[in-house]
């Protein structure tokens, strides 16, 4: 499983990106200090939801250009699990990361 | 008896031009003998009044000749065009057509009889009734096309008062009301009319300079595709009277530009639809996108934000969907529309408006922002669904520069900050190669693929 932690530094990574990109883009102020279990949205989250929408919709887009992959990080399935992938920067990448495994297998 | 006024016009400018084909100019003396040519060719053919009749051409002078004499002779037209050629069989059988008269590029015809059987209730009445007809397919864009019926009586009378003419150039076609209104607005009123095989910006404007046109008519995206392929430089406008724009809403970016650069030209809005007609309008002025709609044997109304019309011409119905009237003859156009004493101003098809979280957005105002961005060379924007709010903006962006995505996201974002409330900037933004356009001129916000299309 090396491969697959590889892979979710990558996806933090490029999840930090973004929040940087669209925290600028959107005059939305972001902390210096972000960790793993910054909270995205909700209760002291970063993002309003359209702040989450543009993050999610980013990222897809990051997602495909990097590693050929098309998957959707919004969709009835993602708003139906039992805790929001959207909580933290962390649950974002390892939701993230479960659908490229689907895809990859 | 149909045509009669038309002939009187055409004898009375007997010397005068009256259609330009190929760099070539036929007289009105010329159209009146070539139409005693093809209402005899009629008659040998045995094609009676009633016939539904294809007619699978261009606007070339012996097409327009024989689409006046399939009129006098009360048969039911339906003008294709090679701008559907994927869909004519379909069409052909929608409209029931019985025979097909083609005018290929030499202007030479050529004569199929088909097999069908007309048995289509509204087809049946108007063959009974021997009145001329009229079958016009809309383009699609926002769904499948329908087959709108009309009896072509009604739809003359319009054209009996006289009025002042233009020398003018057709860039639809006659497959479309559009194209149709202008022809015979022109040939009703002795007027000079150039049709175009290119439709290309410089064909448009070199038509202009060549002939010294005073109207044009055209939609939006063929004016911002005159804009922006600086087609205007190249050429000499100084003829241009009156710029005449409709079939999709304006964006207010380019009337404003497009004033600005010919502050002489009256620019004027028209509104009309293949199940109503075409409607008298009158803009408020060249830099405004208020207008007036109506005219004698149009009545207008609002109903809860959304346009209405009951019309004299409106058509029998459709062939190929349910009847779109209310039960007193309201036809509800689906154009959602601000009002302002007798001026209205279009905003959108409702079938277009986007919902972001409970937020009502337009394509329309997000389109006219982008495009004030430099570098853009069209754009489209529509909705998409999400999830998270219901809805997200999806511009889709063909661009002259070789910025990256996300280069040009944030370049959007700072463009848009002070112009658009939040929820309105494109949360989605797709770069794409092709231009967003259909053949006639009107933008294409639904995605199809690519083998949908009509090419």
């Amino acid at each position: 499983m090396i491969e697959s932690t590889a892979q979710t530094e990558k996806l933090i990574d490029l999840i930090l990106q973004n929040i940087e990109e669209i925290g600028e883009e959107q005059q939305i102020e972001i902390p210096a200090n972000l960790s793993t279990d910054t909270a995205l949205f909700g209760k002291h989250g970063l993002f309003d939801s359209l702040g989450l929408v543009s993050l999610v919709v980013a990222l897809e887009q990051r997602i495909e250009d990097e590693f050929e992959l098309s998957i959707s990080l919004a969709d009835e399935r993602a708003m139906s699990q039992k805790n929001s992938p959207y909580r933290t920067i962390e649950s974002l990448a390892n939701y993230a990361h479960s659908l490229m495994l689907e895809k990859q297998n | 008896m149909y045509i009669d006024f038309f002939q009187k016009v055409f004898r009375e400018y007997e010397a005068e031009n009256a259609i330009v084909w190929k760099d070539e100019i036929f007289s009105y003396g010329w159209l009146l003998e070539t139409l005693d040519y093809w209402l005899k060719y009629l008659e040998e053919q045995e094609i009676k009044g009633g016939t539904i009749v294809s007619l699978e051409a261009d606007f070339s002078p012996n097409a327009i000749a024989l689409f006046l004499a399939l009129l006098e002779k009360g048969c039911i037209l339906v003008p294709l065009t090679d701008s559907v050629a994927a869909k004519k069989i379909e069409f052909r059988q929608i409209a029931q057509v019985e025979v097909i008269l083609t005018i290929d590029e030499g202007d030479n015809i050529r004569l199929l009889r088909t097999n069908h059987t007309v048995d289509h209730e509204i087809l049946v009445n108007l063959q009974e009734k021997q009145e001329p007809g009229l079958v016009l397919f809309s383009s699609g864009s926002t769904g499948k096309s329908k087959a709108a019926v009309h009896n072509f009586v009604p739809l003359l009378e319009k054209f009996k008062v006289p009025r002042h003419s233009f020398r003018t150039l057709t860039f639809l076609l006659f497959d479309h009301i559009g194209g149709i209104n202008t022809l015979l607005y022109s040939l009703a009123n002795g007027g000079f009319i150039v049709t175009l095989q290119d439709r290309s910006p410089d064909a448009i404007c070199g038509a202009i300079a060549n002939y010294q046109l005073q109207l044009l008519p055209a939609s939006p995206t063929l004016l911002n595709l005159i804009l922006l392929s600086e087609a205007y430089q190249r050429h000499d406008l100084s003829s241009l009277e009156v710029i005449t724009y409709g079939t999709e809403v304006m964006p207010e970016s380019t009337l404003t530009r497009l004033h600005h650069l010919f502050p002489k030209v009256k620019l004027l809005q028209t509104y009309g639809l293949s199940e109503v007609g075409i409607l008298r309008s009158k803009s408020r002025d060249s830099n405004s996108l208020w207008f007036k709609i109506g005219g004698e044997g149009f009545e207008t109304r609002i109903v809860e934000g959304k346009l209405e019309i009951r019309a004299q011409s409106a058509m029998l119905g459709y062939l190929n969907a349910p009847n779109p009237f209310t039960e007193d003859g309201w036809f509800k156009t689906g154009d959602a529309v601000e009002v302002d004493g007798e001026y209205i101003r279009i905003l959108g098809r409702t079938s277009e408006l986007i919902n972001v979280g409970g937020e009502k957005v337009y394509p329309i105002e997000v389109e006219s922002t982008l495009m004030l961005m430099e570098g853009i060379e069209d754009v489209a924007v529509n909705g998409v669904s999400h999830p998270i709010t219901g809805q997200i903006v999806q511009a889709r962006v063909k661009l002259k520069t070789s910025e990256t995505l996300p280069e040009f996201r944030k370049r959007m974002w700072q463009f848009c900050q002070d112009k658009l409330a939040k929820y309105k900037i494109p949360q989605k933004v797709v770069l794409v190669e092709e231009w967003l356009h259909s053949d006639r001129f009107k933008k294409m916000r639904r995605e199809v693929p690519a083998n949908e299309y009509s090419q």
